[in-house]
């Protein structure tokens, strides 16, 4: 591939570039890693890999060379046969990439069909065939079933088969575990490694997961805002970056083997959170006016305990759906639970925020995941900052805009954005304003519920380092809540980890990383520092410095 | 509002803008423009257009530019104050049905069900009979007709709000409902409330010429479009203007109004067609 | 499936009952009384109380409202609608025939407007953004902008006076054969194509262009599948659903539409009489004809339901 751009148009009718001359070559069986943040063009880049792009796309310039063949010069016909044929997609989201009305076996045989121009019976059997070779239990059965009846991971083994339909001997992948939980990804990812070797395909790996990356593939290629900043060989570029943004992008991952400087808990004393024999259950949906919603779903959590000493920070760790952000809405006032205790600050806390007094409810605070729709996007910041000093401390006018800009300076964002809207932000920077917001309220406890999962990696780390320096100095406690166990390292001192909705081990972070003593707990880990081996071991306080540090 | 410029100024807008404030001009100034009273018998039976009668006169001798000019205050009139009402009213039980749920959101939600299983000529003649046709039965109805679907996409709107995060932030707060509704999630909906008015406009002004053709609907001698073309329609082979006249006025009305909502609806970023419903 | 299909099915039922109450309060509770509102006013003078209470006993109007709700509504539910005021005519035989002659331009104007819509968004939402797709847009304003007693009425100038390929009047009698009446029917039902098109094409069309962009075309796409067989497998199956969801509001429109394109054309159907009915007060008239409409509406919604549970298997679950 040489020299490709390539251009979305922009409401406005001109285009705006999307990849900028970019330029690689990748020999048989090789694989490349495309790693860059959101934005930076890298899924656009492996899309034109086929000759394509999102609808309002255009490819500009440059040619792509498949053995010698320019596909930008094929016709419909052999654009066709390229596609699946000896390039193969697969795409990010399993469950939105299949026909939600197509049983799953017969949209792989399509692609066989398509591409071996073979029988019905003959496409069955392959498909098979397929379902076999992606490890896929009972394929027979699995074949008529429809993808929302599928659990993720065996989603992402369909959409794989199907791209191995037509024997292709470069296999695109775009993020394919993001969707993912971390135990399904490590399988999925064995599985993509076993069949490369099996089928001896080239890959092109797009992913923003440094680890993931330095795993599968041999060469990485490192996109900024469209342009390829480097590339090279995986262990020389993560040990000797040579941009000074590669540098960052490898600084800012979070990582459970580096020694995190997290909060230290309060000495001794009681602690300000106490939570004992926590239980939910998801009511579900009435089935008739007059039926109860009946309690015969699983329970969300069931026994869970744990305390948050004053000043400290207790990190909650587990996969999607073990009951983590049902413990947050909880604690913070939202849901009532089923069962068990809270205790505040020694004294018991009523189950829902407005059965709980004012001051109470200063005391508490939450920091929600999406940055955007937790501020009201018709007030400006400073309204959104003024409510609670106005509720909370009694502060208007003047007074209250003071301190709205203080707050937004202790954050390191300029006073200037109190006239702003939430759209005008970008999602780190609302991310910020929603934990000035929390502390606006002078609170005692903070509950973080994902609250970097969707911002960048660079992003979050400067987020971290802001969060543990305002707790440092208001001394508040905080309950972080994430999926990421490099996350968790950073900023939590003890961690709790939950499966199931309920608690399968707590520790001291370090510890409990270093030596899990539950099973489940150490496939997490093991999930979590894979691709460690060809980082740098940059002899490192903490990852995420590089001048964010106030 | 945050109205994005590139929409306003396609030119379906610009003619829907222009067709609204034309027809709103006439409206509010017709006594000052109409040449000749809109109910006075001035000329001969059917003359033709040209002459002293610019556009001809009806079948009773009347000057038909005046009455055409005269004919939307009435249906205008009656057909805003309904559809303000029912926006007003039904933009409220919707974010209430939306924050209170439970049995409020059941019973508004099966109030909505029946309306839509009666079309909109139905609903009102089923009123009329009981209740005749003067002008608070019309504005009523008209109000009535439209108040469900109104609930409807609001409510729809409001249920996209009550779990972001900064609705939760301010129950959090210990915010009263009163203040979460009028300071949260009011001003998200109001985008939608304002494409909704236009488009219901549209369908009121429809249906209440309808309902006036069909001799349902405002009564002579009120000088009004449906009915002008009902009156006509004994002319139209030797008089066609009669009809055709009128129905110009009426779709250009109509026209503007949808092109209009389309307008605004693009210039908020909302999509119109959701809200588009099979007419009258 | 079978649960979830027993489920719409009791909410219609439900639905449909209300309407029943809807029907009775609106003619029969409030302003006065049936009697009351079928007299003129001259009528009225010259009767005396006495004369009153006879017809109001005669037309069981003395009996109290729920006592004669509950009679109305099993009388109803059996068929019989009661009698008119005037000429003591059955109310079901006044609106037999009308009835079917109705059904059938409907049908008609169904068959014809569905597969209309289905063509032209997929076309405006293939061709997005050139020329079908702003001629689809603008045509679909144009004909829900356009009253059809207006654009019927310019259909007759066209086509009956101008050029006079049809007749302006429909000649047809009410218990002609289907097959005379639909030979009268054709601008009646290009009237009410028009007029009802425009918000299935539209619906198509935002369904469609949502499929296109959709993940699993894409991946059909890269697939290497080609156009005709991602539009025909993957992507129109997943589109029409919009449209079905709200088969309710179509069908209301449709509806409306054939009850005003019958008094233009002097169709003989249900339209008509209903609009006889609602001039003379003849209450017992219009509740037949409001419950069978409601009672069309919906059941084809509930058919609307069964379709999107064939086409989607996720609606199967729910």
């Amino acid at each position: 591939m040489k020299g490709l751009g390539v251009g979305y148009r922009r409401p406005d009718g001109r285009l705006g570039p999307a990849v900028i001359d970019a330029a690689f070559s990748l020999a048989e069986g090789e694989s490349l890693g495309l790693v860059g943040e959101s934005g930076s063009g890298k899924s656009t880049l492996a899309r034109a890999l086929l000759g394509y792009c999102r609808p309002g796309g255009v490819i500009t310039s440059g040619e792509i060379l498949l053995e010698g063949e320019d596909i930008r010069k094929l016709d419909g016909a052999g654009i066709r046969r390229l596609r699946g044929g000896r390039v193969a997609f697969v795409p990010q989201n399993p469950l939105s990439s299949l026909t939600p009305h197509l049983r799953v076996g017969s949209q792989v045989a399509e692609a066989v069909r398509i591409h071996r121009r073979c029988g019905a019976e003959e496409a069955r059997q392959a498909t098979l065939e397929l379902f076999a070779a992606v490890n896929l239990p009972d394929p027979a059965a699995l074949y008529d079933r429809f993808p929302h009846e599928l659990s993720g991971g065996q989603r992402q083994r369909v959409v794989i088969s199907a791209a191995l339909a037509g024997e292709p001997r470069l296999v695109v992948l775009d993020e394919p575990t993001t969707a993912l939980d971390k135990t399904t990804e490590i399988q999925v990812l064995e599985l993509v490694r076993s069949l490369r070797d099996r089928f001896k395909a080239t890959l092109v790996y797009v992913s923003h997961d440094l680890n993931v990356v330095a795993e599968m593939c041999d060469r990485v290629l490192v996109m900024l805002q469209g342009r390829v900043v480097e590339q090279g060989a995986t262990a020389r570029v993560y040990r000797a970056p040579a941009h000074d943004y590669t540098r960052r992008l490898i600084a800012a991952v979070p990582r459970i083997d580096r020694a995190a400087q997290a909060v230290a808990p309060a000495a001794g004393g009681e602690p300000i959170l106490a939570v004992a024999d926590l239980a939910y259950r998801y009511a579900t949906r009435r089935r008739w006016p007059w039926s109860r919603g009946a309690d015969d779903g699983r329970p969300a959590l069931a026994g869970v305990s744990f305390a948050v000493a004053a000043g400290e920070t207790l990190g909650l760790v587990g996969e999607s759906g073990s009951g983590k952000s049902t413990a947050a809405a909880i604690i913070a006032g939202l849901i009532a639970p089923a069962g068990g205790s809270l205790r505040f600050a020694g004294k018991p806390l009523p189950p829902l925020a407005s059965a709980r007094e004012p001051a109470t409810r200063r005391r508490i605070q939450i920091i929600f995941q999406d940055p955007l729709s937790s501020l009201n996007p018709r007030h400006r910041i400073e309204a959104i900052l003024a409510r609670p000093l106005a509720l909370f401390h009694g502060l208007a006018g003047a007074a209250a805009r003071k301190r709205a800009g203080e707050l937004l300076g202790q954050l390191q964002l300029d006073p200037a954005f109190l006239d702003c809207y939430p759209r005008q932000l970008s999602g780190g920077q609302q991310q910020r304003v929603a934990i000035a917001r929390a502390f606006a309220a002078d609170p005692d406890l903070i509950i973080c519920d994902e609250i970097t999962s969707a911002l960048d990696v660079s992003v979050q780390a400067q987020v971290l380092e802001l969060l543990k320096s305002l707790q440092r100095r208001s001394g508040a406690a905080c309950l972080f809540i994430s999926h990421d166990l490099g996350v968790i390292a950073q900023v939590a001192a003890r961690v709790v980890v939950l499966r199931d909705g309920t608690v399968r081990e707590t520790g001291a972070t370090a510890e409990v990383f270093r030596r899990p003593a539950d099973p489940y707990t150490r496939t997490l880990v093991d999930a979590a520092t894979r691709g460690y081996a060809s980082l740098p071991d940059l002899p490192g306080t903490s990852a995420a410095a590089n001048g964010t540090e106030p | 509002m945050r109205i994005d410029p590139f929409a306003l100024r396609k030119p379906a807008a610009l003619l829907g803008l222009a067709l609204v404030a034309i027809h709103l001009v006439l409206a509010l100034f017709s006594p000052w423009i109409a040449p000749f009273d809109p109910t006075e018998l001035v000329g001969g039976r059917v003359d033709p257009p040209g002459g002293e009668f610019l556009l001809g006169t009806d079948a009773l001798g009347r000057d038909y530019l005046s009455r055409l000019l005269h004919g939307g205050r009435m249906a205008l009139f009656v057909t805003f104050t309904g559809v303000v009402a029912a926006v007003t009213a039904g933009s409220l039980a919707g974010i209430a049905a939306a924050w209170f749920g439970g049995t409020l959101d059941d019973v508004l939600m099966r109030l909505c069900d029946v309306k839509l299983a009666l079309p909109g000529i139905l609903f009102v003649s089923l009123f009329i009979t009981g209740f005749g046709e003067s002008f608070g039965v019309l504005v009523t109805l008209i109000g009535l007709v439209y108040f469900p679907g109104v609930i409807r996409i609001v409510r729809a709107q409001a249920l996209t709000q009550v779990n972001l995060g900064y609705v939760k932030a301010a129950q959090l707060r210990g915010e009263s409902a009163f203040s979460i509704i009028a300071r949260e999630i009011l001003p998200n909906t109001l985008d939608v409330v304002y494409v909704e008015f236009a488009i219901r406009m549209s369908h009121a002004v429809l249906l209440l010429s309808t309902m006036s053709y069909l001799g349902l609907g405002l009564s002579p001698p009120t000088p009004d479009w449906g009915l002008m073309v009902s009156e006509g329609v004994g002319q139209l082979a030797f008089a066609p203007w009669l009809v055709l006249f009128p129905a110009v006025f009426i779709s250009t009305l109509v026209i503007g109004l949808n092109f209009g909502a389309e307008a605004l609806a693009g210039a908020l970023g909302l999509d119109a067609s959701r809200g588009h419903v099979g007419g009258t | 499936m079978a649960r979830a299909f027993l489920r719409r099915l009791a909410l219609s039922l439900g639905v449909v009952w209300l309407v029943t109450v809807l029907v009775f309060v609106s003619t029969e509770i409030l302003p006065g009384d049936a009697l009351q509102v079928s007299l003129t006013a001259d009528e009225a003078a010259q009767m005396t109380e006495d004369d009153f209470a006879r017809r109001r006993a005669e037309l069981g109007l003395d009996r109290p409202a729920p006592a004669r709700y509950a009679g109305w509504l099993l009388a109803a539910a059996k068929g019989d609608f009661g009698t008119t005021i005037i000429g003591k005519a059955d109310v079901t035989e006044v609106i037999a025939y009308p009835l079917r002659n109705s059904v059938l331009l409907g049908l008609v104007t169904a068959l014809v407007a569905i597969p209309a819509a289905l063509a032209i968004g997929i076309a405006a939402a293939y061709w997005r953004g050139r020329a079908p797709d702003f001629a689809a847009s603008s045509g679909a304003i144009l004909g829900y902008s356009i009253p059809e007693f207006a654009s019927g009425n310019f259909l007759i100038l066209c086509f009956a006076i101008w050029v006079p390929v049809f007749p302006a009047v429909i000649t047809a009698f009410t218990k002609d054969p289907p097959s005379v009446l639909l030979g009268a029917a054709f601008l009646p039902v290009l009237t009410v194509v028009i007029g009802s098109i425009a918000h299935l094409v539209r619906l198509v069309r935002a369904g469609f262009i949502e499929a296109l962009n959709s993940d699993y075309v894409e991946r059909a796409r890269l697939a290497g599948a080609s156009r005709l067989r991602i539009i025909l497998r993957h992507a129109l199956p997943a589109s029409v659903i919009p449209a079905l969801n709200s088969a309710a509001l179509y069908v209301a429109g449709l509806l409306s539409g054939i009850i005003v394109v019958e008094k233009v054309f002097g169709y003989p159907g249900l339209g008509l009489v209903l609009i006889n009915a609602v001039e003379k007060r003849e209450v017992a008239v219009v509740q037949a004809v409001s419950l069978i409409a409601a009672v069309i509406v919906v059941a084809m919604n509930l058919l609307a339901d069964a379709a999107v549970m064939a086409l989607d298997p996720r609606a199967r679950s729910r």
